[in-house]
């Protein structure tokens, strides 16, 4: 149940599925733990994508039940234990194929866009 | 490792809440270090985190294996509940206890007996050969000549081996003792497929006359004579008089035949003159079939084997064909039929039992209205309230299993008492395939019978049910009405084929056996080996029969080489001196070799002519006397005394003409209900036998002693007198003649008792079922029948539409029953010989049925009708 109102103006809500992509994406670059995780990919997309952060978990629980992510407890830089979680060899797959379903979305919907201009 | 989360549960919330709180400290110390006081960084962390509990519930629904948690949760609730209960509880519990335990042991016995292959290499390629007379209509064992022929000719079979039953009196090592065991070809063990435990089986050069006395004995002996000692391989051990060298010891619990078995002896070592003769049948083959070769084809190959082996011997063997059977079938024969049909009709009993329990359930449910209102108000799904419903029912009947279970195993063991006849019953055991089919059904029935309280229950009206409270919503009262209509319809039906049954084993019991077999006891005693003469053979056995004589208390008593009953001891005969042109002509007849007082102390009538007297002796010309199917089927136009019959292999001298000098009663020898065809029967004096045949006597007669005396209370004295009068043999087989008979019918019992059994319990069940039912419905309308008091109907007025409730129902039910029962007495009629002497449609039993089925219901209502006829009016008003 999306809370629509906890997210700020100019900001894009995130597609159902595609927080399960990014996270795969941003795990596969080493492990990394939850906080990083949101902090990644606010940094990439240039604070574009918010994440509703209470929803991040579920999703990393989700994912490491299917096997795609696996976790693991250890040192950060600043000396706190925290939970890494790093890609599979599955989640390896699963981001692949997830990647390539995404362009040839994205491919299919600007051809539309752009045959209707 | 996903394992190990659900184990540690505490381990993984604790690994959980770390790893928020190092989200949100993350976070604070990023604000603070943007600027923000501690306090605004908590808050606006918080903030921005959302809903911490609900993330926390969701991150809990990705546990791994948390399905699994909720299903415990659930059955712990279930229990809870159920132990609340404990009256409802114990009641469901012991109805499907009895429901599943019964259908356990049914299993139990049809996978021993049926389902579990025999204990041989691929054993569905075994099939037993045998020839088949096609003259007179039936298989017979085959002659050693023949066999060897056919091992030599016949492609079909891998190997083909013979074998024919042989009694040995074991002399040493050890005690006197009888024992039982077989004759076999060298390749009997490997036929079969068998791993001996010690040594080897038996060499082709042993098989052959000439050679050194060999044999193969069983574990039991090996562990009793040899202290399971190795060094018995080469050891002598005297059977019958004769040293055999041990050779090898069978595997512990080597199965064959229906007998136990401890001495194996080359079958081509024995008699020359019995092995080399074409017309003495007394060998069984078995073979193991090539594989893909299928018994159809090995079946006419071996017809043309047949035919050759017949144009070559015309004398012996023309008319001759053969006749194979899978040797699973040949040894179980329709006991599969039999069993399928017993668990049919324990299916129904489970029926009944489950249709009780969802009574039960009814009732509870009722009592619950309010819980489950407040649970679907609160929220919970309908699927939710009907899963929880499901698991208590289920738990209840994984209960009742478990308690099945033990039932089951005090079944088995009485049912393979009272049926020692069962074909392999020593495989008969609650073994994990038994098990699993009781868990299996545990759950299945637990489904069943919650399934439709349960969507009753949840798809009630909220509001009403909310405001009702202890009270039900009306439509419970046709279900059940409905359910025991069932009940009373599948208890008619089994009761139907129970009383079927049961008229039929009387009928059984009312045929004339041709002997009184009252006050009669057999048993079998032989000689020791020091008696070594024919003529001191027949004086030892003639003192043996006048000391037993002299017990007070026996009022008749004398030998015999052949009892009712028991096997049959089968020859060749034929009228006049001149042998008819083939094998298959010569009529066969059942021999009995007896002392002279034996037709007497059997009490076998004398219809013409004399008995056999002591005066008949070696000395004497032989006489016969034959039975008046004999008289009537081969003289049917003059009078058989006086008349001559040929009797082939009179011991060495061939072909002896024998005068008759008496016709008695016919005897039913191999049975009451007529599945064997009768043969024709000739008996003569034991003490007319040729010295050359005598001998064959020395280890085992059979002794029948007629006294009104109980078995345990004579058995001493007769003891006593068998070693007074010199024998150091055992006394074995001990019977009476009733016992003798009951089991050769127990192809009828069996299904009977259990039948009976099953219709009992379910009689009662059902009867529990209406009184339950009715009970349950008067309290409910006490009011009702409160207001009618009190406008003026009386007791009897109350009685009557009570107990009219109960018979409607009952009317339904006994016509439902009724058609349904006539389709089980077709399906028992299509079983042969299952009935006898009654039609499927004896119009006495339905009637008979159907009435205890009425009275039965109407008592079970009689109870709560009282008890409401006797109700205050005034108090009844008040009620609610």
């Amino acid at each position: 149940m999306p809370r629509h109102d906890e997210n700020l103006p100019g900001n894009t809500v995130l597609l159902q599925g595609t927080l399960d992509m990014l996270i795969l994406k941003v795990a596969a670059l080493g492990p990394i733990h939850g906080y990083a995780i949101v902090r990644r990919i606010q940094q990439i997309s240039r604070d574009a994508l918010e994440i509703r952060q209470g929803s991040l978990y579920p999703a990393l629980y989700r994912l490491e039940n299917r096997g795609w992510l696996k976790s693991e407890w250890k040192i950060t830089e600043g000396g706190r234990e925290a939970k890494f979680y790093s890609l599979t060899k599955t989640g390896k797959q699963q981001l692949k194929a997830e990647t390539a379903e995404w362009k040839r979305l994205c491919d299919a919907i600007s051809l539309v866009l752009e045959t209707v201009d | 490792m996903k394992w190990k989360s659900w184990f540690n549960r505490r381990r993984w919330e604790r690994q959980m809440d770390a790893e928020f709180q190092f989200h949100l400290e993350s976070q604070i110390n990023d604000y603070v270090e943007q600027g923000l006081s501690r306090e605004d960084a908590q808050s606006r962390a918080r903030r921005e985190f959302g809903g911490l509990d609900l993330a926390k519930e969701e991150c809990r629904d990705q546990r791994p294996f948390e399905w699994l948690d909720h299903l415990l949760r659930d059955f712990r609730y279930a229990a809870r509940s159920l132990r609340k209960s404990p009256g409802f509880t114990a009641a469901a519990i012991l109805t499907l206890a009895l429901g599943i335990g019964a259908n356990t042991a049914i299993f139990a016995v049809l996978h021993g007996v049926v389902l579990t292959p025999l204990p041989y290499r691929d054993p569905d390629r075994l099939v037993l050969i045998a020839l088949y007379n096609r003259t007179l209509g039936y298989p017979t064992s085959l002659s050693y000549p023949d066999f060897l022929d056919w091992e030599r000719e016949s492609h079909s079979f891998e190997q083909i081996t013979a074998y024919t039953p042989h009694g040995f009196d074991l002399t040493s090592p050890g005690t006197a003792e009888h024992v039982d065991g077989y004759e076999v070809s060298a390749s009997f063990f490997s036929t079969l497929g068998v791993k001996l435990a010690l040594g080897r089986g038996f060499l082709r050069e042993e098989d052959h006359v000439g050679w050194a006395p060999a044999a193969v004995i069983s574990s039991r002996l090996w562990h009793d004579r040899f202290a399971r000692n190795t060094a018995a391989l080469g050891k002598p051990i005297t059977l019958s008089g004769v040293d055999y060298v041990v050779v090898g010891v069978l595997p512990p619990g080597f199965p064959f035949g229906n007998q136990p078995a401890d001495v194996y002896i080359p079958v081509g070592r024995g008699d020359s003159v019995l092995r080399n003769d074409r017309t003495n049948h007394d060998i069984v083959s078995l073979a193991r079939l090539v594989p893909d070769v299928t018994v159809d084809q090995a079946q006419a190959e071996m017809n043309v084997v047949q035919e050759q082996i017949n144009q070559l011997n015309p004398g012996t063997n023309s008319g001759l064909g053969t006749y194979i059977v899978p040797l699973k079938r040949f040894l179980i024969g329709d006991v599969g039929g039999t069993l399928m049909l017993l668990l049919g009709a324990v299916g129904l009993v489970l029926l009944i039992a489950c249709a009780n329990v969802a009574n039960l359930l009814f009732v509870r449910s009722a009592t619950r209205t309010q819980e489950f209102a407040i649970r679907l108000a609160l929220g919970a799904s309908r699927g939710r309230v009907v899963r929880q419903l499901i698991i208590e029912s289920v738990l209840l009947s994984l209960a009742g299993g478990s308690l099945g279970v033990v039932i089951a195993k005090f079944g088995l063991s009485a049912v393979v008492e009272t049926v020692p006849q069962l074909p392999r019953n020593e495989n008969i055991e609650v073994n994990a395939t038994v098990l699993l089919f009781t868990l299996c059904i545990s759950i299945i029935v637990g489904i069943l019978f919650g399934l439709l309280p349960a969507l009753k229950s949840s798809t009630m009206d909220l509001q009403a049910g909310l405001k009702e409270g202890g009270r039900t919503a009306g439509g419970h009262n046709r279900t059940q009405g409905a359910l025991v209509m069932v009940q009373i319809a599948v208890s008619l039906v089994l009761l139907t084929g129970g009383s079927l049954l049961l008229r039929s084993v009387h009928n059984l019991w009312a045929v004339n056996p041709g002997f009184d077999a009252q006050h009669v006891i057999t048993f079998q005693v032989g000689l020791s080996a020091s008696v070594t003469t024919p003529s001191k053979v027949r004086v030892a056995y003639q003192q043996l029969v006048e000391r037993i004589r002299e017990i007070p208390g026996v009022q008749a008593s004398d030998i015999t080489g052949n009892v009712p009953m028991s096997g049959g001891n089968e020859g060749p005969f034929w009228v006049g001196s001149r042998q008819p042109a083939s094998m298959a002509e010569i009529p066969r007849a059942v021999y009995y070799p007896t002392g002279p007082d034996y037709l007497n102390t059997m009490d076998i009538p004398l219809l013409r002519g004399r008995f056999l007297r002591r005066t008949d002796s070696a000395n004497s010309d032989l006489v016969v006397l034959i039975d008046a199917l004999l008289a009537r089927t081969y003289f049917p136009d003059r009078d058989a005394i006086d008349q001559a019959i040929t009797i082939p292999h009179w011991g060495a001298a061939r072909d002896v003409s024998a005068r008759i000098v008496g016709v008695v009663g016919h005897v039913e020898h191999y049975g009451l209900n007529g599945s064997v065809r009768a043969k024709p029967q000739i008996y003569y004096s034991f003490y007319q036998l040729p010295d050359d045949a005598v001998p064959i006597f020395r280890p085992a007669v059979t002794l029948v002693v007629r006294t009104p005396l109980a078995v345990s209370r004579i058995m001493p004295a007769i003891k006593r007198a068998v070693y007074e009068a010199g024998s150091d043999q055992p006394i074995y087989n001990v019977q009476t003649m009733e016992e003798l008979l009951s089991r050769s019918i127990w192809r009828q019992r069996f299904p009977m008792i259990l039948l009976n059994v099953f219709a009992v319990i379910a009689l009662l069940l059902a009867c529990i079922g209406i009184y339950g039912v009715i009970s349950y419905s008067m309290a409910r309308r006490v009011r009702e029948l409160g207001i009618r008091m009190a406008l003026g109907a009386n007791r009897r007025d109350v009685l009557r539409m009570i107990i009219g409730q109960g018979v409607r129902l009952a009317l339904i039910g006994v016509a439902i029953g009724t058609s349904a029962a006539l389709i089980l007495a077709q399906v028992l009629q299509s079983f042969s010989h299952l009935l006898y002497g009654i039609e499927a449609s004896d119009p006495l039993t339905f009637v008979g049925t159907s009435f205890v089925l009425m009275t039965t219901a109407i008592l079970a209502c009689y109870v709560p009708a009282r008890r409401a006829a006797r109700l205050d009016p005034m108090i009844a008003l008040r009620s609610e």
